[in-house]
């Protein structure tokens, strides 16, 4: 009996979607290793992008910026409150990847150099990196928690949803 | 149950889950940055501006110039540029100002002490024999020590790695606010970078390891 071809679209799609789970999962709990490692070197970064004007608020942006990051990666790991998660790594992702664009806006214009040239530690825990590379990883990344946000990936979920 | 109020439930129900993460999140990320031993300490103004502090002429007599004068064979005859860092009324000096500082240190009246405001990682890396370790982030660990040697020294010459690294003017303004005089406070902007670069030499590990890096040749 052949198999349906349909039920094996789905199949791989939904092996697709763990994978991608669990890589978003992963990367999230790098990069907010990194930062958590190394608070003070994620706080200069975090300075300047001129956000935060109050050292209250600053210092608390980067005490737990990382740590909300490495939780976000571990429940995107385990497969705990999958689309909760998802939800809320967009909302992160959003304006970073905003604040990283219009920070790259600055230096090109500083710098006299075109756009894609441009490369700095945005703070996100990868070191210095082109802008172009940048946008597109946090585009995909933006793509996979859609992805995981529209309810795919409820494979081998310790708990998908929490009630 | 109409399709309208099930999607509005299955909204309000993931709004909730993200909440909830939000709120886990937020209280793991102080807890594990209060239980860390590099966590930030929130109230902390890691980034003072110093714009309090008027600038002040640099005094006659702990300025470096005035101490090159002190000893007529010393090869201190340029005059020292001294300048104000963005108004925090600190005081500049150049590579060439910290190397003789540096070689004249041995001399009387000539008591130059060097600061490196790194973090440890990169002082054990390599540093201007003999300078003490002073970083502006984690300034109860360092401070005790550095105190009462900046006090007693004549000139204090503060540094980090140099280009755009402003740890050399926050320690300076840690070091002034604990009440070392701005008069005797130098900030060496091209930092370690610039010393190296000039082919000055370099002690590896800690302060006093004898373990120096030759100038190459």
């Amino acid at each position: 009996m052949k198999p349906d071809p349909s039920s094996r679209t789905r199949k791989a799609l939904e092996v697709a979607t763990v994978l991608a789970r669990w890589l978003l999962g992963a990367l999230f709990l790098y990069m907010g290793l990194n930062k958590a490692l190394h608070p003070v070197a994620f706080l200069k970064l975090l300075r300047q992008y001129e956000m935060l004007q109050s050292p209250m608020l600053l210092n608390s942006v980067a005490a737990v910026l990382p740590w909300f990051e490495v939780v976000c990666g571990l429940l995107l790991l385990a497969g705990v409150a999958v689309r909760g998660t998802a939800l809320i790594v967009i909302l992160m992702l959003v304006p970073m990847t905003l604040m990283v664009l219009d920070r790259a806006l600055a230096l090109q214009a500083a710098q006299a150099i075109l756009f894609c040239a441009v490369k700095f530690d945005c703070g996100c825990g990868a070191g210095e990196v082109f802008i172009c590379r940048k946008l597109f990883e946090n585009c995909v990344l933006l793509t996979l928690s859609g992805w995981l946000l529209s309810g795919h990936g409820r494979k081998y979920c310790a708990r998908y949803a929490l009630r | 149950m109409s399709v309208a109020a099930d999607s509005c439930a299955r909204a309000k129900k993931l709004i909730l889950e993200a909440l909830f993460v939000a709120v886990v999140g937020v209280v793991l990320g102080f807890t594990a940055n209060t239980l860390s031993p590099r966590g930030l300490v929130l109230s902390r103004n890691y980034f003072p501006d110093g714009t309090n502090a008027a600038p002040q002429p640099p005094n006659a007599t702990t300025s470096p110039r005035a101490a090159t004068n002190s000893n007529s064979s010393a090869p201190y005859q340029t005059p020292i540029a001294v300048y104000n860092i963005n108004g925090k009324g600190l005081q500049l000096i150049e590579c060439n100002q910290a190397s003789r500082l540096f070689h004249g240190r041995g001399w009387p009246g000539n008591l130059a002490v060097f600061i490196d405001a790194r973090d440890e990682e990169h002082f054990l890396e390599g540093h201007i024999p003999g300078a003490y370790q002073f970083d502006p982030y984690h300034p109860e660990k360092h401070l005790p020590a550095v105190l009462p040697i900046c006090t007693n020294a004549e000139q204090v010459v503060v540094y980090c790695t140099g280009g755009e690294c402003e740890d050399s003017e926050f320690a300076a303004i840690q070091l002034r606010d604990a009440g070392i005089s701005n008069q005797k406070l130098f900030v060496f902007t091209g930092g370690i970078t610039e010393w190296t670069t000039n082919n000055l030499p370099l002690e590896i590990g800690v302060r006093g390891s004898g373990n120096p890096r030759k100038p190459s040749k």
